[in-house]
């Protein structure tokens, strides 16, 4: 099913992201919040995992249920995650369309990748703190 | 010991009224901060010394062989990007400046990737802005069109605001309406007076709209705009008209959407017509406690403000072409020196594959996602807790930052220089 993602902060998000290997900041920054009706639609209840994805690439994130969240759209806190799927087209400004990508989500039980991993897969060598 | 007046090195918003209690180099209380902030403050996740990768591990290294290692690194390079700086001091931003034009490199800051398109409409089309003091004491409306600052500068509601007192402005409550613009329901919204739920992609529609209403236009407005009924455009077209002074504060919901650079010029010159009426300013909330600070230094010293590029052997700039996103995304930049940010986290997934193929060394405090993609690491200080230094507030003051522990961690600046003089000294000047 198709979806207008959106990205941003949020207090958890700031909290953590000087923690960027905590648990606390995986959490915060791996949630997908969608509409509950979507949530209906895609036949999945809150705390789902649903994989994300267009050409960019795919990634795993954790649904969790909003009204604030307009049908059709997602919302990814900013982070790793979000990013893994944002496209660099600037159309000449600079500034990639963090607050809108088109993306596909299907119903997914994988894990959720831990941020070193994220990064591992995209070339590089995890830093154990 | 209690500090007073300390300043809050997190958000645009720069806070300068923490008391922060201290117990030799540990901080133990903040009060008056946010929890970003408090987090920030007591925070004690830092990396301990530099680190250097070797093949695929990790390795403990001193200061001396570190910047030995990315002076190499640096005059190795034919294209190196110099990036971050927006949660650093002034002093270090300067240094950043004179490094990239020593090795002919370019300097880009976090405002490629959050208010650049911001700068580009301010170019085109100036900037009506004030100092928050003046928003305080005598703005009466308040809009905040696609920002959020409940969760990304919690304070500005508090201290210049929503509920805040301000000279002109004793009972903020009663005496200030707030209208919130957005395309989802967040908790900013639901403490405003009005709240415009427009569809996501809608703000050029919505703003445009509002020029023609203001402009005493509204039959040419149709019954919706990108979700937003004609009623209700016209009645905060009239609340902007009724205002003694408004201030519209807005968030990368402008800049990150289509449209980018138009969306803030389509809001600035909303602003302007409201000036035919009555006092109108707009302002954008500066994300990263210092990043408005990079676009000062960098203006001053090479007349630009973000994406500079010195491989001319002269200042050039060209948003589009000279920022860190479409160089990485060209695959061009061979070496790059981070400095007090996180690419890894937060740029698209083809740029970090692209800096994981080449050498990065990071200055900064903490261990994050750019350190798994790192060669090399170098902590320093942080400015307003162990170290001091200068940075501009969202609105452009500029504020000094005082360093309250003593940790014995050089600061950016002191490495940064040290960088600076090995390069130069290795090149023979
Ligand atoms: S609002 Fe910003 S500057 Fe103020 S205390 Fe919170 S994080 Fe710090």
């Amino acid at each position: 099913m198709k979806f207008l993602m959106n990205t941003g902060r949020t207090v958890p998000q700031g909290e953590s992201v000087e923690r960027k290997d905590s648990p606390e900041y995986e959490k915060a920054t791996s949630v997908c919040m969608i509409h509950p009706v979507d949530m209906m639609v895609l036949g999945i209840e809150d705390g789902a995992r649903v994989c994300v994805k267009n050409k960019s690439g795919e990634v795993v994130l954790v649904a969790v249920s909003s009204e604030a969240i307009e049908q059709g759209t997602i919302f990814v806190p900013l982070g790793p995650y979000a990013n893994h799927i944002i496209d660099s087209e600037t159309h000449c400004t600079g500034m990639p369309d963090f607050k809108s990508m088109t993306v596909d989500i299907e119903p997914g039980d994988t894990p959720v990748m831990t941020v070193s991993e994220l990064i591992e897969k995209l070339g590089g060598v995890r830093y154990a703190h | 010991m209690l500090i007073k007046d300390v300043v809050c090195p997190f958000c645009g918003c720069l806070c300068d009224d923490l008391d922060v209690e201290v117990e030799g180099d540990r901080i133990i209380r903040v009060d008056n901060a946010c929890t970003l902030g408090s987090s920030t403050m007591v925070g004690d996740h830092r990396l301990k010394n530099p680190i250097r990768r070797n093949g695929t591990r990790w390795e403990d290294t001193t200061y001396d062989a570190a910047i030995e290692e990315a002076a190499q690194i640096l005059l190795d390079a034919d294209r190196p990007v110099l990036y971050g700086w927006s949660s650093t001091h002034g002093e270090a931003q300067s240094l950043g400046v004179h490094l990239a034009e020593l090795i002919g490199g370019v300097i880009d800051s976090t405002t490629s990737v959050c208010h650049g398109p911001s700068i580009l409409a301010i170019q085109e089309v100036g900037h009506p802005g004030c100092t928050l003091g003046q928003v305080k004491n005598r703005a009466d409306l308040i809009i905040y069109w696609a920002s959020n600052p409940i969760d990304a500068h919690p304070r500005h509601m508090s201290r210049y605001t929503t509920y805040a007192t301000g000279f002109f402005v004793q009972d903020a409550q009663h005496d200030r309406k707030v209208i919130v613009v957005d395309t989802r329901r967040t908790q900013s919204a639901d403490v405003a007076d009005e709240f415009l739920k427009i569809k996501p992609g809608g703000d050029y529609a919505v703003l445009l709209a509002l020029r023609a209403i203001v402009r005493g236009r509204a039959d040419v407005v149709p019954a919706e705009v990108a979700g937003v009924s004609r009623v209700q455009l016209i009645r905060v077209a009239e609340m902007c008209k009724a205002a003694k002074f408004g201030a519209i504060f807005f968030g990368l919901g402008l800049t990150m959407t289509a449209g980018k650079n138009k969306n803030v010029r389509n809001a600035i010159e909303l602003t302007d017509e409201l000036n035919r009426h009555t006092k109108f300013i707009i302002s954008p909330m500066r994300g990263h406690w210092n990043v408005y600070g990079s676009n000062e230094v960098f203006t001053w010293m090479t007349g630009y403000p973000y994406a500079i590029d010195f491989s001319r052997g002269i200042a050039f700039y060209n948003p589009g072409e000279t920022t860190v996103i479409d160089i990485l995304s060209r695959g061009e930049c061979d070496a790059c020196l981070v400095v007090a940010s996180d690419p890894a986290a937060h740029f698209p997934r083809s740029c970090v594959e692209h800096l994981a193929k080449i050498p990065v060394i990071q200055i900064d405090p903490h261990p994050n996602a750019t350190t798994h993609i790192c060669r090399l690491q170098i902590p320093g200080s942080v400015a307003g807790i162990d170290a001091a230094g200068t940075a501009y507030r969202m609105d452009g003051v500029p504020i000094r930052m005082k360093s309250i522990i003593n940790t014995g961690i050089p600061n950016d600046t002191e490495i940064l220089q040290k960088l600076y003089n090995r390069v130069r000294e290795a090149r023979g000047e």
